[in-house]
């Protein structure tokens, strides 16, 4: 990851906790229903608490294409940066 | 390689819900004897998972309706409603549908699920923007798919939240289009509809509720959720279901929008569809007479629906949400409530086994649905095949339920 993501990432790993009960060890490879204890409304509902923690609209037709950590952070950049 | 290998986790999941007993969604009607009773595997159940509120599907005058409409009519229309599907009855039963709503127009679909994909695709396109309640019908997240519009999800019945993420789209001439249920099936909790209404006024959005499981419930006529909480002139679009209340199948939507019926020419799912079969129609359009013409059909139905909500709340059990036709016992984990699903089966009780990811938060739930049509001693059966399992499994304490369900409120 960039230096400037990095943070992001922090706080998307950190907001994934409660869906790790395995503590596996996140990163930015970790495809978020494959690899954790997710389903796919759970992951609506982090996308209303990372929507949230920045400020932003992240549609869900933009999330269809988010499988991985790595894809997560990267859109919540694109798009609080674009803000 | 196999196109069903993306099925695997499914498979896997779905074979320990069968292991555990008989399989809850395969479950088959050997004989269908009323609205509250069937055979299934040779035995004899009471139906306490359909969603047959006022108990309309065995109604005599109804029945008669579609008996003489089908000798008159024949089976099935075989064409689209902008082909050669539109009867006079078709016609008639929309004129109704808006009279009955004091709306202006109304379309009819073949089913609800496609009631709610034709207007909400047909509403929305690409430049518009969808907000929907985080615990809408697969119905509403599938039209929005459809539409190809900007789709947000805002937090539970929350018109707090709902202001906050309209508020972050920004201004700008942009449509935005508001979606939430009347009565949520799963929980069986309602919406504060005026409260939403409000908001979208705010920010000059629509609003469209989906009242499937609220109409010919709810409301000093009927006409659901908006109508109890005095919004219905705040509400854009009202969708709908015939195969609830109604008794029947089929979908509709109602709007005084003045450009409504344009929809009849850009939704897909409305055009490229055959129509309702002409019995179906007839038996619908009796229906909603019985519904105007019986009110003491919803007043039977919320004396039962209270007596088993008390009951099982009294017994220390956790349930969904206030008094509803729709209870929720919620379960405290997936195993616990396939084992309680099959136990209460083999009582000779049916209700739906909800199961996430098809449930809000991640629940486990026996969802009871209460009927008009349920007698005393059914309502009295099922609420005593709950208490009988619940301390077979330990889930409720036999001894002290009523501190239980103390400490539940």
């Amino acid at each position: 990851m960039q230096n400037d993501v990095e943070p992001i990432f922090q706080r998307t790993c950190a907001l994934l906790q409660p869906f790790n009960p395995r503590g596996i060890e996140i990163s930015p490879d970790t495809d978020i229903t494959g690899d954790l204890e997710i389903d796919s409304v759970a992951v609506l509902d982090l996308i209303m608490e990372v929507e949230d923690e920045y400020g932003i609209s992240l549609p869900m037709n933009l999330i269809s294409e988010i499988r991985t950590v790595g894809d997560l952070v990267r859109a919540i950049h694109q798009i609080a940066g674009a803000k | 390689m196999d196109l069903f290998d993306k099925f695997a986790a499914l498979t896997t999941q779905y074979a320990s819900i069968v292991e555990a007993g008989a399989d809850p969604f395969g479950v088959c009607m050997d004989d269908i004897r009323s609205a509250t009773e069937a055979v299934v595997g040779g035995q004899d159940v009471i139906l306490a998972g359909t969603n047959n509120y006022l108990g309309l599907t065995f109604d005599p005058a109804c029945i008669r309706a579609a008996q003489e409409t089908l000798s008159r009519a024949g089976t099935g229309t075989t064409g689209s409603r902008i082909a050669n599907g539109t009867y006079s009855a078709h016609r008639l039963l929309e004129q109704e549908l808006a009279d009955f709503f004091a709306c202006t127009s109304a379309m009819v679909f073949p089913t609800g699920y496609q009631a709610n994909l034709g207007i909400i695709s047909g509403l929305a396109g690409p430049e518009d923007y969808i907000l929907i309640d985080a615990h809408c019908h697969a119905s509403i997240y599938d039209g929005c798919r459809l539409s190809g519009a900007t789709v947000i999800r805002f937090r539970h019945n929350s018109p707090a939240d709902l202001d906050q993420r309209l508020s972050r789209l920004g201004g700008g001439d942009t449509n935005k289009l508001v979606i939430v249920e009347g009565l949520y099936s799963m929980f069986g909790d309602i919406a504060p509809v005026d409260e939403f209404a409000a908001v979208k006024n705010k920010h000059g959005a629509y609003l469209c509720v989906d009242e499937a499981h609220s109409v010919g419930v709810y409301g000093d006529t009927g006409r659901g959720v908006a109508e109890a909480a005095n919004a219905s002139a705040d509400v854009d679009f009202i969708v709908g279901t015939f195969s609830k209340s109604l008794g029947s199948i089929g979908g509709f939507c109602v709007s005084s929008h003045p450009k409504f019926d344009l929809l009849r020419l850009a939704s897909r799912p409305y055009m490229f569809t055959a129509s309702l079969s002409p019995a179906n129609v007839a038996s619908v359009r009796t229906a909603l007479q019985q519904i105007r013409i019986r009110p003491e059909l919803r007043r039977n139905l919320w004396q039962n629906a209270a007596a088993l909500h008390s009951g099982l709340s009294d017994l220390g059990f956790s349930l969904g949400a206030g008094v509803s036709p729709i209870i929720a016992v919620q379960m405290p984990s997936r195993e616990a409530a396939v084992d309680f699903w099959n136990r209460l089966f083999r009582k000779g009780v049916y209700v739906n086994l909800a199961l996430p990811p098809g449930t809000p938060n991640s629940s486990s739930l026996l969802r009871c649905s209460v009927l008009a049509a349920h007698r005393p001693d059914q309502i009295e059966q099922i609420r005593r095949a709950f208490e009988e399992v619940g301390i077979e499994t330990g889930i409720i304490d036999k001894s002290q339920p009523a501190r239980l369900a103390q400490a539940a409120q």
